[in-house]
């Protein structure tokens, strides 16, 4: 490679097929490059650990730190999981896909701090791993444009596995991209990735499993919109806080009415995160006998604090007794102690589950 | 991930940072941030409760070229070691 002008540029990796690969065909034409990769508070590594590890009982490791390490490029870990990306989450410009994920609000969001990086490292641009037309609405051509202009990093943000078939970027024009040894990649279909991945000696990615943000997930979004439309429903600002993130992320969800909500932890892992987040909640758990703890938020009647300890005894070690001794901490921390006959009627369990 | 029965003799940390109670990468981000405040050959202790750590710090060093000295189970925590090097800077 000579007589090319050298550049520096900002990667954002997910550690995922597309985000290495375009980062190893970016450093290949001896560009300087610094990763950043950002925490949402939705990844999927994160959530699955909380959960106790995948189902079948490994525990993933960090892509995007492995994908750093693995090609020896410096990455710096952005935390985005602020007010203020709950706050685009919840009043999304573009809207929602399939499920809660505002995927266009987000990339602009992303791109915007990838803008503020890229000023502060004296970059030339910024890069990323999209694919023309790989995912139906963030990543059209359509879109693909309305987020760079919308960023700010007009010209100066670069898709190498697209960028053929895309306006030449302004690191191409000024000659620290060759356009021509860039990809000319679209569609779904992984198979040029993969070749091209094996032909740069890339060694390692994880299998694609539907993105890595949590915010796609069908079960999740149920729960999300359970949440912000009973606020509407009750007349409030719509409103989410960082720890009520991360109780979506964990845990069986009842709605015990419009108000009162009980989450049950299903490992010892999301046990433990009940009780970090109990704060401000009621904490419950069979008083003798091993099992789930749960977390009931809102004010419940007498009635909703009985049904919520009978659905805890149910997922407990004494499932089968007749009657479970249930230890209920408010959150005013005084402490009480009732015996409940195990919830037996699954009919009802389910009508309430989230 | 280094055990704690084939621990080396770790160095006293310039800084402990105790992360407990915050989930991964969250660990990592404060460390990070932690390290610009420490000079070259520093070492800061990283206290933490999400098991995540174990896999984290490694790579986050590896990919950063800061030191990794060990990371640590000791009882409900996890303690890790990392020495201050980075990018530029001779071993």
């Amino acid at each position: 490679m000579t007589g090319r002008k050298p550049g520096k540029a900002i990667a954002m990796i997910s550690g995922g097929l597309d985000s290495t690969l375009a980062l190893a065909m970016v450093r290949s034409q001896g560009v300087e490059v610094k990763a950043i990769t950002f925490y949402t508070g939705f990844c999927i590594t994160e959530t699955q650990r909380r959960k106790g590890g995948r189902q079948d009982g490994s525990m993933p490791q960090n892509e995007a730190l492995r994908a750093a390490a693995d090609l020896d490029v410096d990455v710096e870990y952005v935390d985005l999981s602020g007010q203020a990306y709950l706050d685009m989450l919840l009043h999304p410009k573009y809207g929602y896909g399939a499920n809660a994920n505002p995927c266009v609000d987000c990339r602009i969001f992303m791109m915007k701090k990838a803008k503020e990086i890229m000023e502060r490292e004296g970059a030339d641009f910024v890069f990323t791993g999209e694919v023309l037309g790989q995912r139906p609405k963030s990543q059209r051509r359509d879109t693909l444009w309305a987020i760079e202009k919308q960023s700010g990093l007009q010209g100066r943000l670069v898709r190498p596995l697209s960028a053929r078939l895309l306006e030449p970027s302004i690191p191409e024009l000024e000659g620290i991209l060759d356009r021509e040894k860039l990809g000319s990649i679209s569609g779904r279909g992984r198979a040029r990735q993969i070749k091209m991945a094996n032909e740069m000696g890339l060694l390692e990615w994880p299998q694609p499993a539907g993105g890595c943000c949590f915010l796609t997930d069908e079960n999740f979004a149920k729960k999300f919109f359970d949440v912000i439309g009973q606020q509407e429903a009750a007349g409030q600002e719509k409103r989410l806080a960082q720890a009520d993130i991360v109780l979506l992320t964990v845990g069986r969800h009842f709605r015990l009415s419009p108000t009162t909500k009980l989450i049950v932890g299903r490992t010892e892992v999301e046990n433990g995160v009940l009780e970090t987040y109990a704060e401000g909640r009621a904490l419950l758990l069979a008083a003798h006998l091993n099992g789930p703890m749960g977390l009931v938020e809102g004010e419940p009647t007498w009635e909703e604090r009985r049904l919520a300890a009978a659905i805890i005894a149910r997922y407990g070690k004494g499932k089968d007794e007749q009657q479970v001794e249930i230890e209920w901490r408010d959150a005013d921390g005084s402490v009480e102690r009732f015996a409940v006959a195990p919830e037996q009627d699954e009919a009802r369990i389910e009508a309430i589950r989230i | 991930m280094t055990q704690a029965a084939a621990l080396p003799e770790l160095p006293e940390p310039t800084l402990t940072l105790d992360t407990s109670g915050l989930l991964c990468p969250i660990p990592i981000v404060k460390t990070a941030a932690a390290m610009k405040g420490l000079a070259v050959g520093e070492v800061v202790k990283v206290i933490a409760t999400d098991a995540g750590i174990a896999t984290d710090m490694p790579m986050w060093c590896r990919a950063t070229r800061h030191e990794h000295l060990a990371t640590f189970q000791d009882g409900a925590r996890w303690l890790s070691y990392v020495r201050k090097r980075g990018r530029g800077v001779s071993p």
